[in-house]
């Protein structure tokens, strides 16, 4: 079992590492200079001016050399300052983290209790209703989520006025009404994917033979859904649900410029086009620590819903 | 100083404010951005200032396009940053509605002679800490705007020497006569702050959760990093107090900031995009008000050389169909415009340059006639075409296209080729900086502000040794007048000077003029007060936003004080 977590975390260091430099590297690579946006405005733009803000923020030294400096910062959990805001990015991400994650948060419960409940119910109630639920999240999944945004800010926010169109709220029953119609822009993609994969699994679950026994011993059939079949058909829901929210995490941004949240997608955005390295750094490693996590969270949950998994991991 | 775009994705954003205007908006809309009315770029009338407010208000909800990078302007100033600090802190003089500026935590000024500056302070000014501001204060400050890495030191050029004079008085010698330097004082060159409040709050002054260290009519409270900030009445404040307790600062683009301002989540917000401006223009519930401003839209030539011929550059600006641009590209919210900077550079003798300006409007047309279109072509017969396609640089913002197509069916008119490269916005801000990135281009769709409300603020960017001259014009008379007009304290003699300059630059088309941007005020029906012109960055506009006479909006509580 130790061997096991040492073998993990080490595979999630390196992987980060990786990631780490392909990201600064990437961020570097993008067109731009990022002299450009410190240097301050156009009319100071001089070739000197540009020389000597290079020099002060390092931006002269050769790509390694960069990475290794702010690796050896990182590793000494300094995260380096924002050159946009002149900020800690700690700091910067500590206060717009909660947004996303309850962000995604929401949007997991959305689509989890609609999507499953919408796949069961095709499952079960095969013939029209099941036609409907296919065709209705396929609709819903086929719609991109900003254009989800702008209808559902249409209708329920300016129209309606029933729903706050900006900002992230406060407290959390603020929150939960800022966050409404986002989370739902972002959950009604994801519906399709999660009916279908509950659907698929449920039917699968139940052509097994000790369903029909069960059935045949006159177990009523509202125990036999959720006891025998819905059980057994956990697994692979479960799988692409925390595959689903761990893409989520860092799909927000088009939601949060749609509705003006400041969270870390717009914080991404924002960084990527002012090449402020430190933030833009931070931010992507943290959205792969955070998919890591998730999957990883996925692996360690699998194995208890279904003992199956289990064992043949333990024959391995 | 100038304008930078603001750092969101263009495309995505482009896409979501496009989608979202045409849906979330009134129905029966008859401009391209799916607003209320459509505008007439002819009918805009500029006002500098709004009907004053009377009645008291307690929280105000404002809107920014975007959030301050910092609230330290030495470092990173920039336009959300200052609509803020603005009503925060105070400089030695003071940009007032119209534009002028006059002195004010000076009490005055005198000019012993033309190379000496003599401030007398005000000694009745207390920061947000309580304690008196002093002379060292003021000394320090101005040392620190110029120091050769903030933001100021540009303005500082021509300082000699800053020193302490007296207990209220700080004389500053100059090199030679500083026309502009009063004008600097009344930009981030003039802030005054608490000296040991910034060195106690060192790297970390300027970001959130740390305090002011001003003396305006309102402290900053609280700033929560990507969420919301807030300033309230100061009870100390040594001026005037203002009319509204608490303004919650909060920020939204595109369409998020119309949204907000249509549902009545935010009560009022400066738009600085005129793409914005224009989608929320007619919106019932809300009152639009357009100021003057020093921005402008031009089209610069550079380097390459496809625009080297002063007369090709002529023919161009006379083929330039500007109302069309400014109907198709920005909703009728700018304004055909004969110079590079907008009105609000008067900041004196206006009717001087008013009638200037008019003489400029022939080289410049609003909509080229079959005249002018014949002198175009002559011009372009007797000075031969290029023999390459004019590359017009541009981004995918709606605006800078449809200019960039304009400018295209301008040269097809006059039997150019035309031929636009688009580029990311990120990509584009290097053209401004990058001579080896507009070698790629002959001509970039530009905008551009001067934050000094004098035209001598821009014209220097034309000196034959200026690193933004970038067709290398080159004119002795025209240099000379430069310099000769910055040393000009006087006004009116400057102005003269101004004029001269603005001709000389417009007959040899260093730029090509497209259209002035109005500053843009948008308030909830009910409030009033704050000015709608470019001041609002430079002036405590916040201070005197209230509610109209007899016109309490409902849902605000009258405050009882």
């Amino acid at each position: 079992m130790v061997r096991r977590l040492v073998r993990r975390i080490a595979g999630l260091i390196a992987t980060l590492f990786a990631a780490s430099f392909v990201i600064f590297a990437s961020v570097y690579a993008a067109p731009g200079d990022p002299a450009v946006f410190l240097a301050g405005g156009r009319d100071k733009l001089t070739p000197e001016k540009i020389a000597t803000v290079r020099a002060q923020y390092h931006l002269d030294e050769p790509l390694v050399v960069q990475y290794g400096r702010w690796l050896w910062d990182c590793v000494h959990t300094d995260l380096g300052r924002s050159f946009r805001y002149g900020d800690q990015v700690a700091d910067l991400l500590t206060a717009r983290l909660p947004t996303t994650l309850a962000l995604v948060g929401y949007a997991t419960v959305l689509f989890v209790l609609l999507g499953v409940g919408a796949g069961v119910l095709a499952a079960v109630r095969r013939g029209w209703v099941d036609s409907a639920v296919v065709g209705a999240t396929t609709l819903a999944g086929s719609v991109p989520s900003f254009v989800a945004a702008i209808a559902l800010i249409s209708l329920f926010g300016v129209r309606l006025g029933w729903f706050p169109v900006t900002g992230g709220g406060t407290g959390f029953a603020g929150t939960v009404h800022h966050l409404t119609l986002p989370a739902l822009s972002m959950a009604l993609g994801a519906l399709a994917i999660i009916s279908r994969v509950t659907r698929q699994a449920m039917l699968d679950a139940a052509a097994a033979d000790h369903v029909e026994v069960a059935r045949a011993c006159g177990v009523p059939e509202r125990e036999i859904v959720l006891r025998h079949v819905l059980r057994n058909a956990l697994g692979p829901i479960v799988t692409m649900c925390g595959l689903v929210t761990a893409g989520m995490l860092a799909g927000t941004v088009v939601i949060e410029t749609a509705f003006g949240i400041s969270g870390i997608g717009s914080l991404l955005v924002g960084a990527i086009n002012t090449h402020d390295f430190p933030v833009a750094q931070a931010v992507l490693l943290l959205m792969v620590t955070g998919y890591i996590l998730a999957t990883t969270l996925v692996d360690l949950v699998h194995p208890l819903l279904d003992p199956r998994v289990k064992a043949a991991r333990s024959a391995i | 100083m100038k304008r930078t775009s603001r750092p969101t994705a263009p495309l995505l954003t482009a896409a979501v404010a496009t989608l979202a205007l045409g849906t979330a908006g009134c129905s029966g809309a008859t401009n391209t951005l799916g607003g209320g009315k459509a505008l007439n770029a002819a009918d805009l009338r500029l006002t500098p200032t709004t009907a004053e407010a009377t009645g008291r208000l307690d929280t105000v909800n404002w809107l920014l396009e975007d959030e301050p990078d910092s609230l330290d302007l030495d470092t990173q100033g920039t336009s959300a940053g200052r609509a803020v600090l603005t009503n925060v802190c105070e400089r030695l003089y003071q940009l007032q509605p119209d534009m002028s500026v006059r002195p004010f935590l000076a009490r005055k000024a005198t000019r012993p002679d033309p190379t000496t500056l003599v401030l007398s302070l005000r000694d009745d000014v207390t920061f947000h800490d309580g304690a008196k501001m002093t002379a060292d204060d003021v000394l320090w400050s101005l040392k620190r705007h110029a120091d050769p890495d903030m933001e100021q030191a540009d303005e500082f050029g021509n300082v000699k020497k800053m020193a302490k004079t007296g207990p209220h008085e700080i004389t500053i010698t100059f090199k030679e006569p500083d026309a502009l330097f009063t004008k600097a004082l009344a930009g981030d060159a003039g802030l005054v702050y608490h000296r040991s409040q910034v060195q106690a709050a060192g790297a970390e002054f300027g970001t959130p959760g740390r305090g002011d260290a001003c003396s305006g009519p309102y402290e900053l409270t609280s700033w929560k990093s990507g969420d919301s900030l807030t300033i309230r009445r100061s009870d100390s404040y040594w001026g005037s107090k203002p009319l509204t307790r608490q303004i919650v600062f909060r920020w939204a683009s595109d369409s998020a900031f119309v949204n907000a301002l249509t549902t009545g989540a935010a009560d009022g917000g400066y738009a600085e995009s005129p793409n914005t401006a224009a989608a929320l223009a007619g919106r019932k519930g809300l009152t639009e008000h357009y100021g003057p401003s020093t921005a402008s839209l031009a089209l610069i030539p550079t380097e390459r050389g496809g625009l080297k011929d002063p007369a090709i550059r002529r023919a161009l600006s006379l083929a330039l169909d500007r109302a069309g641009i400014a109907a198709s590209g920005y909703g009728g919210l700018v304004q055909p415009w004969a110079t590079p900077v907008g009105s609000g550079s008067w900041g004196y003798a206006k009717p001087a340059f008013a009638t200037a300006q008019r003489k400029l409007n022939a080289a410049a047309p609003a909509r080229p006639d079959a005249a002018a279109l014949a002198r175009a072509k002559k011009l372009v017969q007797s000075a031969g075409a290029p023999a390459e396609p004019i590359v017009i640089g541009t981004d995918a913002s709606q605006g800078r296209t449809v200019i960039a197509n304009a400018v295209r069916a301008a040269l097809q008119s006059i039997g150019l080729v035309g031929q636009i490269k688009t580029v990311p916005t990120a990509q584009f801000e290097e053209f401004y900086s990058s001579q080896q990135a507009r070698s790629e281009i002959d001509v970039l769709v530009g905008d551009w502000y001067i934050s000094k409300s004098d035209p001598m603020g821009f014209y220097d960017n034309a000196l034959s040794d200026s690193p933004n001259n970038w067709v290398g014009f080159k004119s002795r008379t025209y240099d000379s007048t430069v310099h000769q007009a910055l040393r000009t304290l006087d006004d009116g003699a400057r102005a003269r000077l101004a004029v001269r300059v603005q001709k000389e630059f417009a007959d040899a088309a260093v730029w090509v003029p497209v259209a002035q941007v109005p500053s843009v005020l948008v308030l909830k029906d009910g409030l009033t007060g704050p000015p709608a012109s470019q001041a609002h960055l430079y002036y405590p506009w916040a201070a005197e936003l209230g509610t109209a006479p007899g016109a309490a909006p409902a849902h605000q509580p009258q405050e009882k004080d």
